[in-house]
Order: C-alpha cells, then structure tokens, then sequence
C-alpha cells in the first residue's frame, strides 16, 4: 500500500501510540505491565461493544456477559478437561461466545432503544446467575482457579503474555475497522441514522443487527479468553452488570462510533483506577460512580473525536485539508 | 397439598414487595421515559435507613416512614440535581443512574460497614400459623395484607383520579397533555419522589421475605423490578401487580419444587413474554 503525506500525517498519531506500547515493557515495572495489559483486554471489549453500541445504536448492556461466556468456556475447557492447546480452546471459546450472542440478540432485537438495554442488562444477569449457580462447572462464587498463560508451544513471561495481548488486541482492532468500513459496515451506520429509510431501500435491518450483534460478541469473547489467562481467574463477579455497565462507560468515554475509541476508555478507567486505588480503594466504586456522571455531563461525545479534531488543526495548516479520521 | 399452600402464600408475600417496587420503576420509564437503574439502590437506601431506625424506636411504622422518607429525598436529589439536566437523553440519564448505583452502595458501605443487615420485625408479629404441618410467619401474612391495602389505593389513584388522569395523558402523549395546558414537571418531579418513597418502604418490610438485606440489594432488586416490568407491561399498576405476583409465585413454587432451578423463573418469564407478546401482558402495543 501507498500512502501519500496527508494519509501518513493522519496514521502518525497511531503509528507513534503502537510504537510505544511496543517498547514499553522495556521501560516500566511489572505492575503498570499488568495496567496495560488489562487495558489493552477491556480496550478490545470496548471496541466490540461500540460495534454494537456505537455503529448501530443499540445500547447492550450485556458485553461483559458474552465476554464472561468465553472467559468461562476458556477456563472450563482448559481446567475441567484438560484441553489446553490455545488454537483448539480459543475457536471453539469464541464459538460459546458467538451462540450466546446470538440467543441474546434474537431475544433482544424484539425491542429498541431502552428497550433494549433493560432486555439486555437482565439477560446478561441471566448469564451471571448460571456462572453463579452451576457450581460443579463454573465453581459458583469463587469461580475458576489456577489458568495458566495460554499454550501455544512458548514459555510465557508477563513481558511475553503482554506482546501477545497486544497483538491480539490489534489484530482484532483492525479486523473490526475493515469490517466496519466495508459496505456491511456502512449500512450499520444506515440503520442507526435511518432504519425505517434503510428498511424502504430493501435492507433486512433485522439480519444486519443481528451478524453485527454475533460478531460483536465473538470479539468480546476473544477478550474473555485474553482475561482468563490474564487474571488466571474467572469468577461470576467479573461478568455481572456492574461489569457490563464499566464497559458502556468506556466506550462513551472513548466515543461511541469511533471504535479505537474504546481503547481510550478503557486507558482512562483503569488508570484511574490504578492511581486511586493506590490512595483510597475502599473509595473507588464512589469515584467511578462520580465519573460515570461526570462522563455523561461534560464528556459527551467521547474523548476521540476530540483528539481527532485537536490532530486535524496540528496537521492541516502545513498539509492543506487532511480528512478527518472520523469512525 | 399444604406445601404448595404455603409456597404460593409465601410466594404472593414476595411478589408484593416485588409489586411495590416494580410499579415505580414502571411509572417512571412510563411517564417520564427514564430508566432508573437507582431504583434497586433507592430500595437499599430505605432498608438500612428503615431498619435502622424501626431497631433503635421499636416502631415498625416509624421506620417505613423514615426509610420511604430518605428513599424520596436521594431521589429528589437525583432528579433534580442530575436528570432534569438530560430531559430526553434516555441514554445519558441511564448512565447517571447507573453511576448512582455505584455511588449510593459505597455511601452505605462507608456509614455501615460490610455487614449484612438482619430484618425487623416487631416482636407483635414475630410468630407464625400453622398451616397444615408446616408454619407460616405472622409478618408475611402483614405483608400481604399490606399488599391488599396499597394495590387497590394506587389502582384507584391512577384510574380514578384527576391526578391519575393527567399521570396517563402524559404517558399516552406529553405534547398534547402540554397543549391542552398541563404542566407535568411538577408531575414528573412527584411520581419521582413517590417511586422512590414507596421503594424504600417495601426494602423495609421486604428485608425480612429477603431474608436480609445487605450492599448487592440495589442490584437483585433492580433485576427482579425489570422482569416484573417486561412480564407485566409498563406503567400500570394492574401490569406491575400481575406481573410481581407472578414471578413471586411462580419462583416460590419452583424453589420448593425444583430448588436451584428457581432464580431462573423470572429470565424465563421474562423471554417468554418477549417472545409471545413483546409489549407485556397489560402493556400497549
């Protein structure tokens, strides 16, 4: 591929930001290691999510849930029988996870808008209570214990296990862009401005929502299995509402329908929540309450529309009109 | 035979404190468009308050007035401080409830402590029937009767009065209600504030069907609150009862029959409704 000054000046925020989340291992101790990792996990959430939340305007509040089907099929898999080899347990992790999405959205897609979320949120506390309950597989509240790094025929360091997120989590990350900036992502866009107009042009909305819901909780899943052996432990906890509600938060902090912006959220969240949980972690939940409101109040639109507009007025004086890098 | 008996009276006993919270939840979304995810955390508010209180007094009747109290006034303060900012931003008023889930279990965190929260109940009513061999708790059937007093009263409020009228013209259409002169803030602001009154009341009497209450009620009861409201249909009080009153019942008999099986009851009522009449079952489609 060719890039002319315009297109390299727009990539080079993101070129400069890979960059350094590639060296950054040499230069950090192990616990901000551990911070990005995570970021990087739930920034893949995020993404999937906005698929969803952001493309074509259904509010889910159940991603964590899809997410928590993966993390449990990963750690079932691997812990109760066994299985340990990466490229089986993985496909078939994100396989629970797509018919989970699917179960849902054909129940969910029956409703819109709020509708929606409330159908969502109690389905995914569906999925909670089953974590919960069925203790002789999921082993109830203390959930799964003891996943190892995943096997894929190398030793794994932290250093190690954070070069694979990270690969993944682009990987991923550039698979969802292609995917929603193909002609089939385009009409997610449709259906969110227009659906009753989209529906007139002879689109199946239904169909659209629903591949898009599916392959939006594949993805979330694959960040389920990055969490597993990220955390070594999946507990029911972990994929609840409060959970599903942290993920929607990043998203609307990264900017709903800008994707990579979920990356961003999930960065501001768990910083945040590393930095005050080093001075008062009793009052975290407190702090992240106030920045859901704050987020709602004064940061709606998200933070990477705005970095994108920042960037455009760097670079446009000196490159003549650059497009903005819009999602 | 007196199993089911007692199963289906205990059943009835949750389903009215599932009544009293689902209607308010129902109302809210109905008139004012807002899902007040708080609505389980009002619920909270109001047990410890209540409980709390009704220990140190004695008085059953002085904690549900001081619990309904609190419950009305955190609401207040959301709505006004908060909501009336993102009047039509169904999203965004969402998330500040949600927020204010986070915000209101780490405030009773910090004043309680971590403990869980045995319910009170007046020594008057701490005995119980018998039915049959097996018993039954005096304070149960108070709640049921309770039930049977405040149902037909919100029933007759909506259906009957002027206040009830002007409460389903907004539901139906606020900019007609608007033109033919009704202002419904003043509306919006008390449905609000009686939710959440009537909320935290039933999390006082409902702690002891609850069997306790502890810092997760906000979320239980906020899930059990959306299935009422999905079974029953929104904003209506026939909606909300048939819908607590089923899934009461209904998870009373499959606990007793089925055991584990029974936290599931409400998701299945709830799909299948979605499935076969998608606007619940007194809901308007």
């Amino acid at each position: 591929m060719k890039f002319n000054k315009g297109q390299l000046l727009v990539f080079t925020p993101a070129a400069v930001l890979v960059i350094i989340l590639v060296v950054a291992p040499a230069w950090v101790d192990i616990s901000i290691l551990s911070l990005l990792t995570k970021i990087l996990i739930f920034g893949l959430l995020a993404m999937s999510l906005d698929v969803v939340f952001g493309y074509i305007g259904l509010w889910s509040f159940c991603h964590a849930a899809l997410f928590g089907v993966a993390a449990y099929a990963n750690g079932i898999l691997i812990s109760r029988f066994d299985i340990t080899n990466f490229f089986l347990v993985a496909p078939l992790s994100i396989l629970a996870a797509a018919v989970a999405a699917a179960f849902l959205a054909w129940i969910a897609l029956r409703m819109s808008g709020i509708y929606f979320l409330l159908i969502t949120l109690a389905l995914g506390q569906m999925i909670f209570s089953v974590a919960f309950v069925w203790r002789k597989i999921t082993g109830g509240s203390q959930g799964l214990i003891n996943i190892p790094y995943p096997d894929i025929g190398i030793d794994f360091s932290s250093a190690g296990f954070y070069y694979f997120t990270l690969i993944i989590t682009l990987l991923c990350g550039i698979a969802l862009h292609r995917f929603l900036k193909s002609p089939f992502g385009y009409s997610l866009q449709g259906i969110r401005e227009n659906e009753t107009r989209m529906i007139a042009l002879g689109f199946n909305t239904w169909r659209h929502k629903f591949i898009a819901f599916v392959v939006s909780g594949a993805f979330a899943g694959m960040a389920g299995i990055l969490y597993t052996h990220y955390n070594g432990i999946i507990m029911p906890r972990g994929v609840d509402m409060a959970a599903s509600g942290l993920i929607v938060i990043m998203v609307l902090i990264g900017g709903a329908g800008t994707l990579w912006g979920g990356l961003i959220g999930a960065g501001v969240i768990y910083m945040l929540s590393y930095y005050v949980s080093l001075v008062t972690p009793e009052r975290w939940p407190l702090i992240l309450g106030a920045c859901f409101v704050a987020a709602v109040i004064f940061a709606r639109g998200g933070i990477y529309p705005q970095l994108c507009r920042l960037w455009n007025r760097v670079i446009t004086p000196k490159s003549g009109p650059a497009n903005p890098e819009e999602g | 035979m007196d199993v089911a008996i007692v199963s289906i009276l205990s059943g009835i006993s949750s389903g009215v404190v599932l009544f009293l919270v689902a209607a308010g939840l129902s109302f809210v979304l109905g008139l004012m468009g807002i899902v007040n995810i708080a609505h389980g955390a009002m619920v909270m508010t109001g047990a410890y308050a209540g409980i709390n209180v009704a220990k140190a007094s004695g008085s059953l009747i002085l904690g549900g007035l001081a619990g309904a109290l609190l419950s009305g006034l955190v609401a207040l303060l959301l709505e006004r401080g908060f909501l009336r900012n993102l009047y039509k931003l169904h999203l965004e008023q969402i998330l500040v409830t949600f927020g204010f889930v986070y915000i209101i279990a780490n405030i009773h965190l910090w004043v309680y402590g971590a403990w869980p929260l045995s319910a009170y109940v007046p020594p008057s009513l701490s005995g119980s029937v018998t039915i049959g061999q097996f018993s039954f708790s005096v304070f149960r059937i108070v709640i049921i009767v309770i039930g049977i007093v405040f149902c037909p009263i919100l029933w007759w409020v909506q259906d009957r009065t002027k206040i009830g009228a002007i409460i389903r013209a907004g539901m139906d259409d606020p900019e007609m209600a608007a033109v033919i002169g009704i202002n419904l803030r003043p509306i919006n602001i008390a449905v609000f504030f009686t939710a959440a009154c009537i909320a935290g009341f039933a999390g006082v009497i409902g702690a002891f069907p609850l069997g306790g209450v502890n810092l997760g009620l906000g979320q239980e009861m906020i899930f059990m609150a959306i299935a009422v409201v999905v079974v029953g249909g929104v904003g209506s009080i026939q909606g909300a009862f048939t819908g607590a009153l089923l899934i009461g019942v209904c998870t009373s008999l499959a606990g007793t029959y089925l055991s584990k099986a029974a936290i599931f009851v409400p998701y299945f009522l709830m799909i299948a409704i979605l499935i076969f009449r998608p606007q619940g079952l007194f809901g308007k489609s």
